[in-house]
């Protein structure tokens, strides 16, 4: 049977009848077609669904929907304001942080817990950071650079 | 790998959960806490069972069955001959692929941290291992349990994953059990007629097993006051720093009675040498009213590798995790002591 619930994502308000097995990465993906989030092994080992629940990284694959009832969820589609990237995911793009893509978005939202969290890390508490997202394209090093730009400024907008 | 079909109850007090719990106890039903290991577990094939050929039954080639749901859908159909089977498997894949999944995320009294007036740690079971691995109090008094915190999974997972769950799972490494043990912890675990308090080393009775009832959950574990001058530490021996699961582990406790010994306490726990974690009996014979020093250390370490009881696996072989155990006791007694001295 199909529950109920409300949820706020990237500043929207949705309310939506979910079955209790629905993941929030299928409510995302499929129910309001953010497919900015990626599906990959889908047992939380390798970091691509990760998404903002009220502010902290998580999992999509291993939330339930019933789970998030009454939360705030960002995605990487919230990170852009008015069709301009935020200045980590520029960084991202001017390091060539990217190559498939695949582990970006669940990268993207990692690193932006991380640097709101801590505006300076230092490159070792950069790389514990993403160390539940795998990248198997950049060899990380890449990813990090872009990372340390961002922690580098002044700016305090991400 | 999509979810077996099951419905979620959500209660808002730990007495509805115990209510449902009992409600739907002979249906199949799980505790949900963080999600990190039941929706991993209940995603694998479920339980795959072999169905005998069904001879003149066409529709009935015999094979493999994985679901709950494939079970049911061969089982309606009229002329499945290998119906006692199948029926057996249905029984089985229940007891793995529960109806009910019971999520306790909205129950605000199995959360936190906090310090009992008696000085004691208290911290839900639905505490993420991320609050612990954050807070000063733990890390101060019972370190342990904070470097286990920190070397649980990844990043992500110590973001959802639970206390509770890592203890109920019951795994042999599991990176929140052993120093708990090591650290003499004490689990509450409450059912509708009340509450009964058992020290985590008698919890587990086998690989993923525990000797918690079909009517109880875990709703918190108690953590003694350590005394002055005593100091803890955990390692966890790992092929990778992440997202991997330890090859051993080892939590020590170690209470002196002046900052020079001699030794009044100590308590060694292992993780992933043996079929539950292991709490080194032997340490206590050879250190306990010692005066510590290196030699001493040696020796105990020598007596606890013959507490451990590993078995080879892909992640690393008998001789080398007792090797390993020998090794990372002797150098944790040596950290947990420095650590004592200091801890007026």
């Amino acid at each position: 049977m199909k529950k109920l619930i409300s949820l706020n994502v990237n500043g929207i308000a949705h309310e939506l009848a979910v079955e209790p097995r629905r993941t929030l990465l299928e409510l995302l993906r499929e129910d309001l077609g953010l497919t900015g989030t990626k599906k990959g092994c889908g047992i939380g080992d390798c970091g691509a669904c990760t998404v903002l629940v009220d502010g902290v990284a998580t999992f999509s694959c291993l939330t339930l929907a019933i789970q998030v009832n009454g939360c705030s969820v960002e995605t990487v589609e919230g990170l852009t304001k008015d069709g301009k990237l935020s200045r980590l995911q520029q960084a991202f793009v001017d390091h060539g942080a990217i190559q498939c893509g695949y582990c970006t978005p669940g990268m993207l939202m990692t690193t932006t817990e991380l640097l709101r969290r801590n505006q300076h890390p230092k490159e070792q508490e950069i790389r514990k950071a993403i160390s539940g997202n795998l990248c198997r394209c950049t060899g990380y090093q890449k990813i990090v650079e872009a990372i340390q730009e961002v922690a580098r400024s002044e700016n305090e907008e991400i | 790998m999509i979810l077996p079909r099951f419905d979620v109850l959500v209660p808002e007090s730990l007495e509805e959960a115990l209510e449902m719990l009992g409600e739907h106890a002979d249906k199949g039903v799980r505790i949900l806490a963080g999600g990190t290991d039941l929706l991993v577990d209940l995603r694998r094939p479920i339980i795959p069972v072999h169905v005998p050929r069904c001879d003149g039954c066409a529709k009935h080639p015999g094979g493999m069955v994985y679901s709950t749901i494939d079970c049911e859908l061969w089982l309606s159909e009229p002329t499945a001959h290998a119906g006692g089977s199948l029926r057996n498997a249905l029984q089985d894949s229940r007891r793995i692929s529960p109806q009910y999944l019971i999520s306790l995320h909205l129950l605000r009294e199995l959360k936190g941290i906090k310090r009992l007036d008696n000085g004691s740690l208290y911290i839900g079971a639905t505490t993420t291992i991320r609050e612990i691995a954050h807070s000063e109090k733990v890390r101060r008094c019972w370190t342990a349990l904070a470097e286990g915190a920190d070397n649980l999974g990844s990043p992500l997972v110590r973001n959802r994953g639970t206390l509770g769950g890592n203890i109920a799972n019951a795994r042999p490494a599991a990176d929140m059990f052993v120093p708990t043990i090591g650290l003499n912890g004490i689990l509450k675990l409450q059912s509708l007629g009340g509450e009964r308090l058992l020290p985590a080393r008698d919890f587990a009775s086998g690989p993923g097993l525990t000797v918690i009832e079909p009517l109880e959950i875990l709703t918190a574990v108690i953590y003694p006051a350590p005394l002055s001058y005593s100091g803890s530490s955990y390692y966890k021996l790992a092929n990778r720093k992440a997202l991997e699961i330890s090859t051993v582990g080892v939590s020590v406790s170690l209470t002196l009675e002046a900052p020079d010994g001699p030794i009044t306490d100590v308590r060694v726990a292992l993780g992933a040498v043996g079929p539950t974690p292991i709490l080194a009996e032997s340490a206590k014979g050879i250190l306990l009213g010692e005066t510590p020093d290196e030699p001493l250390f040696k020796k105990a370490a020598q007596a606890i590798r013959k507490d451990a009881r590993p078995i080879d696996d892909h992640r690393g072989s008998a001789w080398y995790r007792s090797n390993m155990v020998q090794l990372l006791s002797e150098r944790l007694l040596k950290i947990a002591y420095i650590r004592a001295k200091r801890n007026k």
